[in-house]
């Protein structure tokens, strides 16, 4: 068999990737090992969040993103709950509030409509959270929601009614390799040719990348969640605590803290689904591959939660879940032709931002496929040849 | 006829997924009870698909797909559980 491009992984950035290129004329074809979304993008939360961009071209990318799900039910042809509730970071302490005042000044700068409120106000904003724990929070009416596994669905089904050929529990295996260049996968059932092959395989990326005699510096980062039953209008907006915002420009505030909750990177989120259930989270781990709740992570995850937000303790728990963020070293995903190996595509490495960037994504891998260039904002700092991809001499 | 009336049939109560949105689903291509319950939603209800699971993998094996192919995750808990009394529990076993 013979295409334009093969796209492999199923989760949502393959099948944003699958889709954008299919739209723009390409013949493609998407392999997936499991089932659509078997990975992170099944197992995971549902903000489009601009208030944890970097006051530069990161936040210009968030706000295109926004604006790009904005029209992507339409585009698609199905409800994908995209709602804007905008979402509140609460802040514990003095600290927070100034580092997050610095942050903002630079973000209202670059046309993003966040404020800072009293914990007064954000009591009035969302009930039911901790007053004695708050000192204040920031608030931004364009951070918005979508269902992460019905958009990536939604995608497929769509490149699929425009020719996309896509196959599930189909393991890519290996690479065809032809004096250095990719030029098409192996698997079980057939080998496939095409020009350029796409590794969007999220925290199995560096697997696709040994193929190729390179080595993907992505690794999994683990989030651990709870699921509520679905109730009414419980969640007016959306949280998230400052913590680990504040701690990106001040290390110091985490470094000396070496609580089993710091250890597990336990940052506050809530959230409520389209559907009702309201979910919230989530530990920050790295634990290999496994992909399972702990005692440990559910247990903090808990503490946090009934701390910042108690009326969470009123709902019963009907489910659990955790997935394997692929983190980068820069907290950048890799996006780009692989310098030394033509025909090689990476596309991985969001860690806890592949729903929101997923649209901007697909369209940058499509723009630098056909034309060599894109006008998506920031899209240089993405480029993969930023870190030696050589393997090290052992 | 007959197939419609079938059609209306719930087949997971909790979140009132009927006979022709499973069918449907598996129409769209789902070949797996995770594909079901991602695009019907059957099975993500407060019995977490303990009432519903078997009639759709029977359902599945009607059309001569496996449904353990790619099976779903059992996760924590087991049961429903309300959230303060499931942090009494941790507190109390802390102490212990
Ligand atoms: C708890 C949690 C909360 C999150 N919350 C948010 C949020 O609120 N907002 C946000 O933007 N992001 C969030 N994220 C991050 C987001 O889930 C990820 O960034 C995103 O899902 C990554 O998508 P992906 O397609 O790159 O990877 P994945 O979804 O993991 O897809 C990779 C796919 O590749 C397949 N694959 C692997 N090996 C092979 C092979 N050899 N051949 C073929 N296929 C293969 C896998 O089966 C898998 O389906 C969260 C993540 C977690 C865990
Ligand atoms: S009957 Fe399907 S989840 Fe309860």
């Amino acid at each position: 068999m013979n295409k334009d491009v093969i796209v492999i992984g199923g989760g949502i950035i393959g099948c944003a990737i699958a889709y954008s290129l299919q739209k723009r004329g390409k013949s493609v074809v998407l392999l997936e090992k499991h089932n659509l979304v078997a990975g992170a993008s099944g197992a995971c939360d549902q903000g489009i969040l601009l208030q944890s961009k970097a006051p530069n071209e990161h936040l210009l990318l968030g706000i295109r993103a926004m604006e790009m799900y904005k029209e992507l039910g339409r585009e698609l042809g199905r409800d994908l709950e995209f709602t804007q509730k905008g979402y509140m970071l609460l802040m514990e302490s003095e600290l927070e509030c100034r580092v997050m005042d610095g942050i903002i000044e630079k973000q209202r700068a670059l046309g993003l409509p966040v404020e800072r409120i009293s914990a007064d106000e954000a009591l009035r904003r969302q009930p039911g959270i901790n007053r004695e724990e708050i000192v204040g929070a920031t608030w931004c009416p364009w951070d918005s929601e979508v269902n992460p596994y019905m958009t990536a669905l939604a995608y497929a089904d769509r490149a699929a009614e425009l020719g996309c050929d896509i196959r599930t529990r189909t393991p890519v295996t290996g690479l065809v390799m032809e004096g250095g260049a990719v030029k098409g996968v192996v698997t079980p059932q057939e080998t496939m040719y095409a020009e350029t092959v796409i590794d969007a395989c999220g925290v199995w990326a560096p697997e696709i990348g040994r193929m190729a005699g390179l080595e993907i510096p992505i690794r999994p980062r683990r989030g651990q969640v709870y699921i509520t039953e679905a109730v009414p209008l419980f969640m007016r907006c959306n949280l998230l605590n400052a913590r680990y915002i504040v701690a990106k420009h001040h290390p110091e505030l985490l470094a000396g803290d070496h609580s089993l909750k710091a250890q597990l990177g336990v940052g506050f989120c809530m959230t409520q689904s389209g559907k009702g259930n309201v979910m919230f989270g989530a530990t920050r781990e790295f634990a290999g591959m496994d992909n399972r709740c702990t005692l440990d992570g559910l247990r903090e995850v808990l503490a946090e939660a009934t701390r910042l937000m108690p009326a969470v303790k009123e709902l019963n728990v009907i489910r659990t879940m955790s997935g394997l963020r692929p983190y980068s070293p820069d907290s950048k995903p890799l996006i780009g032709f692989v310098d030394g190996v033509p025909g090689f595509f990476m596309a991985a490495g969001h860690e806890g931002d592949g729903v929101s960037l997923a649209p901007t994504t697909g369209k940058m891998v499509a723009d630098l496929i056909i034309d060599g260039t894109t006008d998506v904002p920031a899209a240089a700092s993405f480029n993969p040849n930023r870190f030696d991809l050589r393997p090290k001499a052992p | 006829m007959i197939r419609e009336d079938e059609d209306k049939i719930y087949v997971c109560r909790c979140e009132e997924v009927t006979v022709g949105d499973v069918r449907r689903a598996i129409e769209a291509g789902a070949d797996s009870i995770r594909d079901i319950k991602l695009r019907t939603h059957a099975g993500m209800g407060v019995c977490q698909g303990m009432t519903c699971r078997k009639n759709i993998e029977r359902m599945l094996r009607e059309k001569k797909i496996d449904p353990d192919a790619c099976h779903t995750s059992q996760r924590f808990p087991v049961r429903m559980v309300q959230l303060g009394e499931l942090a009494r529990l941790v507190k109390e076993e802390q102490h212990e």
